[in-house]
């Protein structure tokens, strides 16, 4: 029995034991001093042999840094916060590069926020104005009963540029020079986009209702 | 059987808070270590310092140690990395020793300071060599063969015993057989040698 013991540790020293058995004897020679003084013997073995040059074959190292790490605290005790705060920064950090990033996505936004055509060009909301902005009576059929008979739609004009007036695309190109780039980029694509219908003119009543046939559909639902 | 299971049971134990693991772990690379520190330093007695600062160096840092490379290979890398920094920081600041080189006494004195390797560190050095030698040469032909080819040429157990003709269990077998002849020898020399160095050394 100490045989096969020795002669694992041999094989041990030698890299040559199965992990299993290494697992085992590892525990064995960590507590046994005679084991581990046979384990010494076989290192100096080794360095006999290969005849280093220089190397002292005493274990002077070897007492001076077991004195030193008797004085340390054990690995244990001080790895288990590391792993534990590890564990919880990744997150944390995560999570704190994320919200940083949207903050400043939001704050970029806000400076930037691209207008509208409306925006962009007071002066074209001016002319709107007059033109667009009379309230739309909706027809009878489409009122409630019970609601008061002079409702009142929204202006359909303010809710996008789709039917910005061709006329006016002149006007407004001219004077976008003077928006922001990406604003001004934005509204050139809205006329491009919405050409067939800002190619007519609005449909202005003579009472003072404007609508397209949508626009009607829409109130009425 | 896997490569470097036994160091990295041993690294496993220590990082659970064994340090005896840590001692066998140190017993075992002590001398390869002074050996590789010795390229860059001359002087025995300051390779063992490094040797020792590196040991330090890998316990603090065996937490991080996950295993993906060999234990001696990283532990061979902290090892180079203490030599380099230990020799750039006294060619910054070279010990100063006061001593008038005319005074002959005086500059013999320094030389040994330089030169810690004591006379009773190389003796026993010596005895131990002279007994694994001669430990060796009374050695049965198999027995020899098998552990020169493990220690000095660094064959695994498998490549000896196809240089030997014989199944890796008789290589296991012979080199254990041939460690316990020359450790049986060497036993006497440890009992009363070592801690005679330890107090002069």
């Amino acid at each position: 029995m100490k045989e096969e013991l020795d002669s694992q540790l041999s094989a041990m020293f030698d890299d040559e034991l199965a992990s299993a058995e290494c697992e085992l004897l590892a525990r064995r020679l960590s507590r046994d001093g005679e084991l581990r003084a046979r384990w010494e013997r076989y290192a100096v073995i080794a360095a006999a042999i290969r005849a280093e040059r220089g190397v002292r074959l005493n274990a002077r190292v070897a007492r001076r840094v077991s004195v030193i790490v008797g004085a340390e605290p054990a690995l244990a005790a001080t790895a288990a916060p590391g792993r534990v705060s590890r564990r919880w920064v990744r997150p944390v950090a995560g999570a704190a590069v994320a919200a940083s990033v949207a903050a400043v996505s939001v704050l970029w936004l806000r400076t930037h926020q691209v207008p509208g055509p409306v925006a962009a060009a007071p002066e074209l909301a001016a002319v709107l104005a007059t033109r667009v902005t009379a309230p739309t009576v909706v027809p009878a059929a489409a009122r409630s009963p019970a609601g008061p008979d002079s409702y009142v739609v929204p202006p359909a004009a303010r809710s996008g540029a789709a039917i910005v007036p061709a006329e006016l695309a002149n006007y407004v190109v001219a004077h976008s020079m003077f928006s922001p780039p990406v604003a001004r980029r934005n509204l050139l694509s809205s006329f491009m986009t919405s050409e067939p219908a800002a190619a007519g003119p609005i449909a202005v009543s003579t009472d003072g209702a404007q609508g397209s046939p949508r626009d009607a559909k829409g109130s009425a639902q | 059987m896997g490569a470097d299971a036994s160091d990295l049971s041993l690294v496993r134990r220590v990082q659970r808070g064994d340090k005896g693991a840590f001692d066998a772990l140190v017993l075992k690379y002590q001398h390869k270590l002074v050996k590789l520190v010795m390229r860059y330093v001359r002087n025995p007695a300051e390779a063992e310092d490094i040797a020792q600062e590196a040991f330090i160096k890998a316990y603090r840092a065996l937490p991080q140690f996950r295993g993906d490379s060999a234990f001696y290979t990283w532990l061979y890398r902290i090892a180079i990395n203490t030599a380099k920094n230990a020799v750039v920081s006294r060619d910054r600041s070279p010990i100063e020793y006061n001593i008038d080189r005319n005074n002959e006494e005086s500059y013999d004195m320094q030389s040994r300071l330089k030169d810690s390797e004591t006379p009773e560190a190389l003796v026993l050095t010596e005895e131990i060599r002279s007994i694994v030698n001669a430990a060796i040469e009374a050695l049965p032909e198999d027995l020899r063969t098998a552990i020169v080819l493990r220690e000095l040429e660094g064959l695994s157990y498998e490549e000896i015993a196809a240089a030997m003709d014989c199944p890796v269990g008789t290589v296991r077998s012979r080199i254990f057989r041939a460690r316990e002849a020359i450790d049986r020898r060497l036993r006497e020399v440890f009992e009363g040698g070592l801690g005679r160095t330890e107090e002069l050394g």
